[in-house]
């Protein structure tokens, strides 16, 4: 404030100097006529006006009047009139040196602002190619006070951020920058700017950043000359790159995580392969050398181990998918008929010497998982319920719609699973002592859990009506 | 005897497959990519094509394509368990079959038989059918089992006569259904399974565990009538 009103004294002071110095001049060019001399005084006034504008403006314009009633309307040296008409041209005199002072400081005025607005326009939009360059929060930060600095026209810039807390912290400031924490704060929470004079001239400001509808913090410009509407446009300039900088680095984030599953994934598919040929070599052999030397009960159990060799390796490739995070389920509609069908054909030989009885419902019953993994969960079901009950003995495989899920269910009249142990089953490597001589590796039903979880169902261990074991796996109806 | 090209990357699988088909009476040329077995196939002349799936620069789905360019030689491709969702892609592009790793050498002669039977067809389309206690009569549009009349509808009928013009042969849903609806019908997956169903409760023993027309997870069915 000290600065302006000296500014205008200064003001005050040239005026009244241009038009002494005027005046004097036209008074050492004694054959002018009185009309110039009003003309020459009234330029002046327009550049009092014009240099200083509005109150020395008409100060310039009421002296002006005065000095010339004074020094060139008759009698000279005293402030009367004689002639009458010179009274008028007095009065116009004055009423043309106000309209002249005014218009001239008005115009001025507004020239500056355009000039200020203008300028502000170029920083705002110097600042936001600024930003749009900047990728990284790091890079956005480290220059953002330097160019909020520039765009400003400030001493000092600092910026605040929210600080997973309640409070804020500084994350950049320019040199020395002297913040007060609690105004910060304050704009943050009630969303609303702060300004008072500064100490370091012009304006003190606080205003919140807006990511969005959310707050993520606080900018401090100190010493501010430009316009408070100007510092609200850059905070919210700021608020946007940082909410774009969020995004730009979700989205890195989200590439880099597809491009290493899918990396796994190619990985995991070239390992089974690299398990898996070998085994088939061996069978393949085996089989040829059996061709030519007959078969054997030496040959039958090679083949047999071969085979169990196989189902072992699959599951362990399981194992590892599912730990690996790559067996994403793709889910599509699907008929719970279609996936009885598949993982009865798929696992069906495991099943060979068993009565098996479906009871599917009479019309199609959907639900939305990946059909290959809840297929695969259910032949796990249904190889278990082959293994641990006697050959001969019926194995029931069904569908059933329920209020809000639908039920898949295989149950076995084996010797069942004592309910202590229902929960353990399906955790890995668990093998119930009554399981001796059975073959397994005591990790198919945890991969049938964990399948069937990550297709959004639940899975339970169970009794059966004919005594045996029930497996259940129940998922949301949905919408079909 | 037929002139056979296999196809593998791993030294191991050309072997029994060499032994395997040998033994069967047929001469055997073996590449280790498809790239190989382009080449091959420009110098001399195949009857059928056995290729792996997962191969070093040039893979069993691009030989595939390759080949169907110019050929309708049958090729028969070896997968494994992880490549599921591929078995339809090789399908449609033009494979003939395909089979699991492990597997088994006699179902591979057998697989190889029908593929080779397929594309020598003698003399048109047989008149009669006949296989373990089922009978077909073409002209009559008459089927019998255990000696007693089955009644088809005529839906039924028609996948069964599409089943029978390739014997062994793997089908996909899309190719079902176009063969007995037309390719331009509506018709879904589920339907055709209504369908498939029915006609399983007419002919087989037990349709939970189908032996003639067996279900083919993912990809559709196979209509296997030796066994």
């Amino acid at each position: 404030m000290a600065d302006r009103s000296a500014s205008r004294w200064l003001g005050y002071s040239a005026a009244l100097l241009l038009v002494s110095a005027t005046v004097g001049t036209l008074k050492l060019l004694p054959h002018l006529a009185d009309a110039t001399a009003a003309l020459i005084l009234l330029l002046a006034v327009f550049l009092s006006a014009w240099l200083w504008e509005s109150g020395p403006g008409v100060f310039a314009a009421l002296l002006a009047t005065l000095s010339f009633n004074f020094f060139f309307i008759p009698p000279l040296h005293t402030f009367t009139i004689d002639d009458p008409r010179n009274i008028v041209a007095l009065i116009v005199f004055l009423a043309s040196g106000l309209v002249i002072g005014r218009l001239s400081a008005v115009s001025r005025h507004r020239l500056r602002l355009v000039e200020a607005e203008r300028r502000d326009f170029a920083a705002l939009t110097q600042l936001s190619q600024a930003f749009l360059s900047d990728t990284t929060r790091e890079s956005l930060l480290g220059i953002a006070c330097d160019r909020l600095r520039q765009a400003l026209v400030c001493e000092e810039v600092a910026i605040l951020l929210a600080d997973g807390g309640d409070g804020l912290s500084v994350v950049a400031a320019t040199p020395r920058a002297q913040v007060e924490q609690e105004r910060a704060e304050a704009a943050y929470r009630r969303r609303s700017s702060v300004a008072s004079p500064s100490e370091l001239g012009g304006t003190d400001i606080y205003l919140p950043i807006l990511v969005g509808l959310e707050r993520a913090g606080a900018l401090v410009a100190r010493g501010l000359r430009t316009s408070e509407r100007m510092a609200e446009g850059c905070a919210m300039l700021l608020g946007l790159a940082l909410e774009r900088e969020r995004f730009v680095s979700r989205a890195r984030a989200a590439e880099e995580t597809k491009t290493s599953e899918e990396m796994k994934s190619t990985l995991l598919a070239a390992l089974a392969h690299d398990l898996k040929t070998p085994v088939a070599t061996a069978r393949a052999a085996l089989e040829n050398w059996e061709a030519v030397a007959g078969e054997s009960d030496k040959s039958r159990l090679a083949r047999e181990q071969l085979e169990a060799l196989t189902r072992r390796i699959e599951e362990l490739m399981e194992v590892v998918r599912l730990d690996s995070g790559t067996a994403l389920p793709r889910r599509e509609r699907v008929s719970c008929s279609e996936i009885v069908e598949a993982s009865i054909s798929r696992f069906g030989e495991s099943l060979g010497s068993h009565n098996l009885s479906l009871e599917l419902p009479t019309r199609e019953v959907t639900i939305e998982v990946d059909p290959m993994q809840v297929a695969e969960a259910l032949g796990h079901g249904l190889e278990n319920a082959a293994r641990y009950s006697p050959a001969g003995s019926e194995i029931q495989v069904s569908v059933e719609e329920q209020k809000d899920s639908v039920v898949l269910r295989v149950a076995d009249a084996g010797r069942g699973i004592p309910l202590p142990d229902r929960e353990r089953v399906l955790e890995r490597f668990v093998r119930l002592p009554n399981s001796a001589g059975v073959p397994g590796s005591g990790l198919g039903l945890a991969i049938a859990r964990s399948l069937v979880e990550l297709n959004g169902g639940r899975i339970r261990i169970g009794d059966s009506s004919r005594g045996g074991a029930l497996f259940e796996i129940a998922f949301p109806r949905g919408n079909p | 005897m037929s002139r056979i090209l296999v196809a593998d990357d791993e030294a191991g699988i050309r072997t029994v497959l060499r032994d395997a088909l040998e033994q069967a009476g047929h001469e055997v040329e073996t590449a280790v990519d498809g790239e190989e077995a382009i080449g091959l196939l420009e110098r001399q002349s195949f009857d059928f094509i056995i290729t792996d799936l997962a191969m070093p620069n040039s893979d069993g789905l691009e030989l595939v394509k390759a080949v169907r360019e110019s050929s309708s030689i049958p090729i028969l491709v070896l997968t494994v368990r992880q490549e599921e969702r591929q078995k339809v892609r090789l399908l449609d592009a033009g494979a003939d079959d395909y089979m699991t790793k492990p597997f088994g050498v006699g179902e591979l002669l057998a697989r190889t038989r029908a593929l080779l039977r397929r594309t020598n067809p003698g003399a048109g389309q047989p008149a009669h059918f006949q296989w373990a206690d089922i009978e077909v009569e073409i002209e009559t549009r008459r089927v019998r089992r255990g000696g007693h009349e089955v009644h088809l509808t005529p839906t039924e009928y028609l996948i069964l006569t599409a089943f029978l013009k390739k014997p062994g042969a793997v089908w996909t849903h899309r190719q079902l259904l176009s063969a007995v609806w037309g390719t331009s019908a509506e018709v879904s997956n589920d339907t055709l399974r209504v369908h498939v169903a029915s006609l399983r409760r007419k002919l087989e023993a037990d349709p939970n565990r189908p032996r003639w027309i067996r279900t083919e997870p993912w990809v559709g069915y196979r209509f296997s009538p030796e066994e």
